[in-house]
C-alpha cells in the first residue's frame, strides 16, 4: 500500500513519462471476446460438417429368371450356410443341414469370422461358397454386416437366399421362443 | 521498486492476436470444407461397411428405406435426375389414370429430390401440398410388404419406361440398421422385376480389421506402391 502511494506520488512528480505509458497501454486491443467467438463459430462447424461421407457398397444381384440349369449349383461339401437372426444372433452349419440338427451351430458376429476362414482354407477356392439366409427377424444391418464379411475375407461366391421352414424352425427352438420340438434339439 | 512493480503488472497481458490467427484459420477451414446436409425427410442409420467408393451425387435413384420399413424414392436434383423424375411422374400419371397436372408433376420433381414415399393412390394429392405442408407430412411410406402389391415395382417400372430402358447411372439403396430383412428382400425383389441387378448400397466407413485377407492384400498393394 505505502508503494503504490509512493508511486503515485512519483507519477504525480513527472507527468510526461507517465501520460506516455497510458497511451501505450490503449493502442492494445483486448482480444479475448474474439477468441471467444471464433471458437463459438468452429464448434458450431465442427457439430455441423458430416466428417466421414457415405460410401457405396457394390452390390450385384442374379437373375432369378434364370433357367434352372443355368443357375450355377453348389456343391455341398463346399457350401456354408449362415443363418441370421434377430438381436444378431448368427447360426451356421456346414454342407447339408442334418435331418436330427447335429451340425447346426450357434455363433455370433465376431465368431463367424473364423469359423469363415477356417472353411476358406480348407476349401478349394471353386467350391467354396458362402448362403447367407436371413430369417424375417434379422435386420437389414446384420446382412449387410454378413455382406461386409464377405468383402472383407474376399470370398468370391456367396448368395442371399430364403430361409427355409426347417432352418427356422431350428433357431425358434435355439432361441426357446416355441415348444421344443423333440428330435431337433439344437444346442 | 517502482519500476519493478510496473515490469510485473505488464507481464499479465496475453497477447491473444496469434491464438485469433490459428482460431480464425481453424474456422476457415471449417467453413470451407462444411458441406451442409441436404434435407432429408426421413432419418436414416446407416450401416458400416469396409468398402470405400465414393458415393456419386449425379444422375442419383435412390430408394430409401427407414426403421419402421417405409419406403422411399428420391432422385438427384441435377439435370438427368429431374428429368428421370418426370418422365416417371408422366408415366405413371398415364399408366395409373392419376391425371396429374403440369403443377402437380413439377411438385413431384421438387419433392423427389427430399424424398416421395406415398403409395400411387395417394399420390395425386400428396403432389397438392404445398413446401412447408410437405415437410410437416408423414408420409406413409410406399407399400413393399405385400408381394402382389409391391408398389415400389410400380414407381421403378415407370422411370424404366419412361427412359426407354435406360437406367440412372446411380442406383442407391439408403437404409438404415434397424429394418427387417423382409422390406430388403422386397425392395430387392422390385429391381430385380425391373431388371436392375446391379446397385449400390450407401455404407458409413469402416475400417479394415487387421489380420483379415482383405487386410493383407491391401497391405501389400499399398506397400506396392510406395515403392
Amino acid at each position: 500500500m505505502a508503494e503504490i502511494a509512493q508511486d503515485s506520488g512519483g507519477g504525480g512528480h513527472k507527468k510526461g513519462p507517465g501520460v506516455k505509458k497510458q497511451a501505450r497501454k490503449d493502442a492494445r486491443v483486448d482480444m479475448t471476446p474474439m477468441v471467444d467467438l471464433g471458437f463459438l463459430l468452429i464448434t458450431f462447424f465442427i457439430f455441423t460438417t458430416t466428417i466421414n461421407s457415405p460410401k457405396a457398397f457394390k452390390l450385384n444381384v442374379p437373375d432369378d429368371s434364370a433357367k434352372d440349369e443355368e443357375q450355377t449349383q453348389a456343391k455341398a461339401s463346399g457350401a456354408f450356410t449362415v443363418l441370421l437372426s434377430k438381436s444378431n444372433h448368427v447360426y451356421y452349419y456346414e454342407g447339408q443341414l442334418q435331418s436330427d440338427g447335429s451340425n447346426f451351430k450357434s455363433s455370433n458376429f465376431k465368431e463367424i469370422r473364423n469359423e469363415l476362414l477356417r472353411k476358406k482354407g480348407s476349401t478349394a477356392e471353386k467350391d467354396l461358397v458362402v448362403i447367407i439366409k436371413p430369417n424375417e427377424e434379422a435386420n437389414y444391418k446384420n446382412v449387410v454386416d454378413m455382406l461386409d464379411e464377405m468383402q472383407i475375407l474376399e470370398i468370391k461366391r456367396y448368395a442371399v437366399v430364403d430361409i427355409a421352414e426347417g432352418e427356422n424352425a431350428l433357431i425358434r427352438v435355439t432361441e426357446g421362443t416355441s415348444a421344443p420340438a423333440p428330435a431337433a434339439g439344437g444346442k | 521498486m517502482s519500476k519493478l512493480n510496473k515490469i510485473a503488472r505488464k507481464s499479465t497481458w496475453v497477447d491473444m492476436t496469434a491464438f485469433v490467427d490459428v482460431s480464425f484459420l481453424i474456422l476457415t477451414f471449417f467453413m470451407l470444407a462444411t458441406k451442409f446436409k441436404p434435407p432429408e425427410v426421413v432419418n436414416i442409420d446407416n450401416p458400416k461397411s469396409v468398402s470405400s467408393d465414393k458415393v456419386e451425387d449425379k444422375d442419383v435413384f435412390k430408394v430409401s428405406f427407414d426403421k419402421e420399413g417405409r419406403v422411399f424414392i428420391s432422385f438427384s436434383s441435377d439435370k438427368e435426375g429431374r428429368e428421370k423424375a418426370q418422365l416417371t411422374a408422366d408415366v405413371l400419371s398415364r399408366q395409373k389414370g392419376l391425371g396429374l397436372t403440369p403443377a402437380e408433376i413439377s411438385n413431384f420433381i421438387k419433392f423427389s429430390s427430399g424424398g416421395i414415399g406415398v403409395p400411387v393412390s395417394q399420390l395425386k394429392s400428396f403432389l397438392a401440398l404445398s413446401d412447408a405442408e410437405y415437410k410437416a407430412f408423414k408420409q406413409p411410406g410406399i407399400p413393399v410388404s405385400d408381394t402382389l402389391n409391391n408398389q415400389l415395382n410400380d414407381y421403378i417400372n415407370a422411370l424404366l419406361t419412361g427412359t426407354g430402358g435406360r437406367k440412372p447411372a446411380n442406383i442407391m439403396l439408403n437404409g438404415d440398421n434397424g429394418t427387417t430383412y423382409p422390406y430388403f428382400k422386397n425392395i430387392l425383389a422390385a429391381f430385380k422385376k425391373n431388371g436392375i441387378f446391379s446397385f449400390k448400397l450407401i455404407t458409413a466407413m469402416e475400417g479394415v480389421p487387421s489380420g483379415t485377407p482383405l487386410y493383407k492384400r491391401q497391405k501389400e498393394q499399398g506397400g506396392g506402391e510406395a515403392k
